[in-house]
């Protein structure tokens, strides 16, 4: 048994998890962001739950990024540009923020394995949450519906459970929940997967895990108050029923993702971020870019852009903040 | 043996001598029914070798009966935090289960909370407490591999700190399986107020003292 402070967020911050700028997401916003901020000799950390947790990550062909000679892929386009990153210095970190508080000083940041802090923050979350919930699914909510497979895969010994996704995060999750149940369905709603190479040789190898393609979820079907089963329809409008006790679910929509920050940011009609001029939200120093954003274009090129400006401004906040220390690098 | 990294327990030496008030862990074991009291007790001593201001007492339930009574500890291990002196102070706050893994954050939070004498709850939580005439006993599920579940944990131990109407409990569900079975839990962090109503995930201030209000009908 090791004793490890992982979560500890004391008031007084842990000097080696301090950066200039933390930048939520590792998009094209976030990503080019980070180029720039490390550039500028800002001490960098990206935060991003996965290569296809995004929208360009999960985009087959791009032929019109400029200067990018393509068709390449979405994902190895996003993969360049983390280098680009690396090279100038900054760090890229594969974890899911669960939780912040911007107010502190420095700004206070929770990831899954550790906490960070941060003078400036960036936030290029992208637009892919949720819309809709499955009928069920909120009925259910603790009594079999789960988003955490870590937390709650121990309730599910020798027990048959689906995950209903398709991206990094439903992937590992679906290989991690192995280790308790009996058998573990991955429900795919597209024509095949998508996700890092390793990940994708490492589900389709498991013998723990059945794979079903092309397959939504209609129903979440619930027997005295708890998961029993799950609705299937297939692309060919046939119907069948999974008798399952736990349903993990990993789907995204449209949405601009801004659940986790709960602090008072001033947000559009359909739940995208306002911005200044200069990237800036409602919060000094915290910055925003890319698909979240209010009225963006969703191109990889705009956010990209839209990334490099956030990192500017960050630099300018941080140059102008009276609390240099230069001594973090 | 140790149990924390190096950089770690100096880490912690340094944040515990902030403390003001000291702080005193009670441990309830039953060595003969219980999988995890012996590594719960490695870990409290642990904790209480780091600095002058936390204590331990390991009080075996054969010999102590009346005082887990008094404590009303009826699942082991089971910690106590008070805040020690010549009559020392329990603010309700209770372990049951090893506070390994995430919940070991929640464990050294507690004890800077309480050394400290302060929670970080917000003015009108804090006013809402001070007029609470009823008791509310909160207890909070977790497993230790659950990143959320300190935060559900610590709310419902500043809420304990905050009134002498709270007592809250975090709960390892994996330990207590009846107890689980009890309260219906499949999932982590789940949050029982008063024994009948559920609040699932970690919420924020707003949302739990909102479903104590449910709960209470007030």
């Amino acid at each position: 048994m090791i004793l490890d402070l992982q979560s500890y967020t004391p008031n007084s911050a842990e000097k080696s998890n301090v950066y200039d700028v933390v930048i939520i997401g590792g998009g094209p916003a976030g990503a080019s962001a980070a180029i720039y901020a490390a550039r500028a000799d800002l001490r960098t950390l990206v935060i991003d739950k996965g290569l296809t947790a995004g929208a360009l990550g999960i985009t087959d062909k791009i032929a019109n990024y400029p200067g990018v000679v393509g068709p390449v892929s979405g994902a190895a386009l996003v993969e360049t540009m983390r280098q680009q990153a690396t090279t100038f210095g900054a760090e890229f970190l594969a974890d899911k923020v669960i939780g912040v508080d911007f107010t502190a000083d420095p700004r206070l940041i929770i990831a899954g394995t550790n906490t960070y802090f941060a003078r400036a923050v960036v936030l290029a979350t992208g637009s892919m949450g949720r819309t809709s919930t499955i009928p069920g699914e909120a009925e259910l909510l603790g009594h079999g519906v789960s988003y955490c497979a870590t937390c709650d895969g121990a309730f599910f010994r020798n027990k048959v459970v689906a995950v209903v996704g398709n991206n990094d995060e439903a992937l590992e999750e679906a290989l991690f929940l192995t280790r308790y149940a009996q058998k573990v369905v991955l429900v795919v709603p597209t024509p095949a997967l998508t996700a890092s190479e390793s990940l994708l040789q490492e589900v389709s190898t498991q013998p723990g895990i059945e794979i079903r393609l092309s397959t939504r979820v209609i129903e979440i079907i619930g027997e005295s108050g708890h998961v029993a089963g799950l609705h299937l329809r297939d692309r060919a409008g046939g119907d069948s029923f999974l008798m399952v006790s736990g349903v993990f679910v990993y789907l995204q929509g449209g949405k601009p993702i801004v659940d986790y920050l709960g602090s008072p940011f001033e947000i559009g009609a359909n739940g995208c971020l306002l911005v200044d001029a200069e990237m800036q939200t409602s919060m000094a120093g915290v910055f925003a870019a890319g698909d979240l954003l209010c009225s963006h274009v969703k191109q990889a090129v705009i956010a990209a852009a839209d990334g490099v400006k956030a990192a500017i401004a960050a630099n300018k906040y941080l140059q102008g903040s009276k609390v240099l220390q230069a001594d973090w690098n | 043996m140790t149990l924390l990294k190096d950089k770690d327990r100096d880490y912690l030496i340094k944040e515990f001598e902030g403390l003001t008030n000291p702080v005193k862990l009670m441990l309830f074991t039953n060595p003969d029914e219980c999988e995890y009291c012996e590594d719960t007790q490695t870990i409290a001593e642990e904790v209480a070798s780091l600095s002058d201001k936390v204590s331990l007492e390991v009080c075996n339930i054969e010999a102590n009966q009346d005082v887990a009574a008094r404590y009303g500890i009826q699942a082991f291990p089971a910690i106590v935090m008070l805040q020690d002196g010549p009559q020392p102070k329990d603010f309700g706050i209770r372990y049951f289960g090893i506070p390994a893994g995430y919940e070991f954050s929640s464990l050294v939070h507690d004890i800077v909370m309480v050394g400290k004498g302060e929670t970080q709850l917000t003015e009108a939580t804090k006013q809402w407490l001070a007029e609470l005439k009823v008791p509310v006993h909160l207890q909070v599920f977790v497993t230790p591999t659950c990143p959320y579940c300190p935060q559900a944990v610590l709310l419902a131990h500043q809420m304990a700190m905050q009134s002498e109407m709270i007592r809250a409990d975090m709960v390892e569900a994996t330990e207590f399986p009846d107890l689980a079975m009890k309260y219906d839990v499949m999932g982590v962090p789940r949050t029982v107020i008063n024994e009948d109503t559920f609040v699932e995930g970690a919420v924020p201030e707003a949302a739990l003292l909102s479903k104590m209000k449910q709960a209470l009908a007030i």
